[in-house]
């Protein structure tokens, strides 16, 4: 797959030659240098852009018709929340728009089996689950900003996605607030075994969410490397200090390091 | 506001409810009137506009009428003063429902079909500096004096600032929260009504702030340039003036600066209802 900004000699690679395949129910993170692509393929992912080259398909079936059966949850760097409706309404909003995806679920092969295997929780039980359950009808506004971003993931979650699209949701967050919602992402998706996209600048971010980290190298925007992290689940805190995590976090930082070598050279 | 919202760095995750916003003092609440702090200076500055007043009229007779005379025109003849004033701002709010209506209709469609917006947009911007009021009397004459140039004048001065504040809001949503609802791939018609709609209600306010003392101004310009009309306070000022009654004109003026004002307070207390999830309505 291939996508380029501009045309002709000004134009900027963003991705080239990129090829992925993710299982289903896998967490994926893709971590490099900034302006390596990730967010490009993201966002081709999330059915935003267009590869110029190539195809993306969404559980075998194009990102465009992926997000009209409203398969595709995204989360994006912001909350993106609205800041005139409540907690509750924010996250059912999403579920009220474009009505004809639940018909259109249905001719999607797989999907129904897969929506059986997921847990069935209402918005309420899911917003309680994220400790927003005395926030329902309070506004974005009252809340801090890592309970604006729970309130996003729970929007995301209360899709029922096939794929969940994470674009840095926990970069402008602090430290302690930032492993709480890692705590509540990795709850969640163990629940739902859904297939997740996780973009991140952040080696422990990414050792300790994934299945598998997609390491990315720009100029152009390339994979140089996929890692196993082959960890037990449930992560905890406890894990977060053993030498088996240090020597995935040390792995994944050397493939970084010798991307950046690669096209510095 | 949201595009800053995730960014904002909180060390704990909880963060106590907000202070109601109608306590007690507070510099936007009604009862704020009630501290000397507030009310003092406007009364002192106005005592003294006073006083330069009538020391004026007592020099200038011939320019400025004593304030008392002013008074007793307003106590004397109410109903003079309210019929007028009934007619003029019956006037403004037809003008600007009009103007208020075309210049919605026509950002909707700027901001949906960019063809329209390449096409309106250069135009709007020059009609915009080309003073509405010039067109006054060209209208009389075209229209007569009845009240269609009157709805044309005080329509066309409220157009522009709706149309260019409406078409800008409707724009102004942060591109995120359009990428989270178009990956949900929601409809236009969705997306004009939960997310357009909405982010572009403060900038209408603040149209309608600029908008309703221009209605009246359209009004009462409507009415001075047609001069046959027989109702309505630009009318009884400029058959005043032309018949020496000072106090009536000045009665007339300090008519339509209170019903600015109220007209003004009225979009405010609006505004705070339907704005109070934004900035613009707090503090």
């Amino acid at each position: 797959m291939r996508r380029a900004y501009g045309a002709g000699r000004s134009a900027t690679v963003a991705l080239d030659d990129v090829e992925l395949t993710v299982p289903p129910g896998r967490f994926v993170s893709l971590i490099g240098p900034s302006g390596c692509g990730k967010s490009t393929l993201l966002r081709i992912v999330a059915g935003l852009e267009q590869p110029d080259r190539g195809e993306v398909l969404v559980h075998g079936v194009a990102p465009a018709e992926a997000c009209a059966a409203k398969m595709v949850g995204l989360v994006p760097q912001s909350p993106a929340l609205l800041p005139w409706l409540s907690v509750l309404r924010n996250v059912t909003l999403p579920q009220r728009l474009n009505s004809g995806a639940a018909r259109r679920r249905e001719r999607i092969p797989g999907l129904a089996a897969r929506e059986a295997a997921a847990p069935a929780r209402t918005v309420q039980e899911l917003l309680a689950a994220a400790g927003l359950g005395e926030s329902l009808h309070k506004l974005p506004a009252e809340l801090s900003g890592g309970m604006r971003q729970r309130v996003a993931i729970v929007r995301a979650f209360a899709l029922r996605p096939d794929v969940l699209v994470m674009d840095e949701p926990f970069s402008a967050l602090d430290e302690l607030t930032r492993e709480s919602l890692q705590d509540q992402l990795l709850a969640l998706w163990e629940e739902w075994r859904t297939t997740v996209l996780f973009v991140t600048h952040s080696v422990t971010e990414a050792v300790r969410l994934s299945d598998t980290v997609v390491v990315m190298a720009r100029g152009p925007g390339r994979i140089v490397e996929t890692v196993g992290i082959d960890l037990p689940r449930p992560r905890d805190e406890g894990l977060m200090r053993e030498r088996r995590f240090h020597a995935y976090e040390d792995l994944v930082r050397d493939r970084l390091r010798r991307a950046w070598h690669s096209e510095a050279a | 506001m949201s595009v800053a919202e995730g960014r904002t760095e909180e060390a704990s995750d909880v963060r106590p409810a907000r202070p109601s916003r109608m306590r007690f003092g507070h510099p936007r609440s009604p009862l704020a009137w009630l501290r000397p702090a507030v009310w003092l200076p406007p009364a002192v500055m106005l005592a003294v506009l006073a006083a330069l007043w009538s020391w004026g009229a007592r020099r200038l007779p011939y320019l400025l009428p004593p304030l008392r005379d002013v008074g007793s025109s307003l106590t004397g003849n109410p109903g003079y003063y309210l019929h007028n004033a009934l007619a003029t701002l019956g006037e403004a709010a037809a003008g600007l429902g009009l103007g208020f209506a075309g210049a919605f209709v026509l950002a909707v469609l700027t901001s949906e079909l960019l063809l329209v917006r390449r096409a309106v947009m250069p135009v709007a911007v020059v009609l915009n500096v080309t003073p509405v009021v010039a067109i006054a009397p060209a209208l009389v004459v075209a229209f007569g004096f009845g009240p269609a140039p009157k709805l044309i004048i005080t329509g066309l001065i409220c157009f522009f600032p709706i149309l260019i504040n409406t078409a800008t809001g409707l724009r102004s949503v942060p591109q995120e929260v359009l990428h989270v609802y178009r990956s949900i791939d929601a409809g236009r018609i969705e997306v004009l009504w939960h997310l357009r709609v909405p982010y572009a209600l403060p900038y209408v306010f603040a149209a309608l702030r600029i908008v309703f003392p221009l209605s009246v101004i359209g009004a009462v310009v409507a009415e001075m340039s047609a001069a046959g009309s027989t109702r309505g306070l630009g009318t009884a000022i400029s058959v005043a003036s032309s018949m020496n009654q000072l106090p009536v004109v000045y009665a007339s003026i300090a008519v339509l600066a209170l019903m600015g004002v109220a007209l003004l307070l009225a979009v405010t207390l609006v505004e705070r209802r339907v704005l109070h999830w934004h900035d613009s309505a707090k503090d």
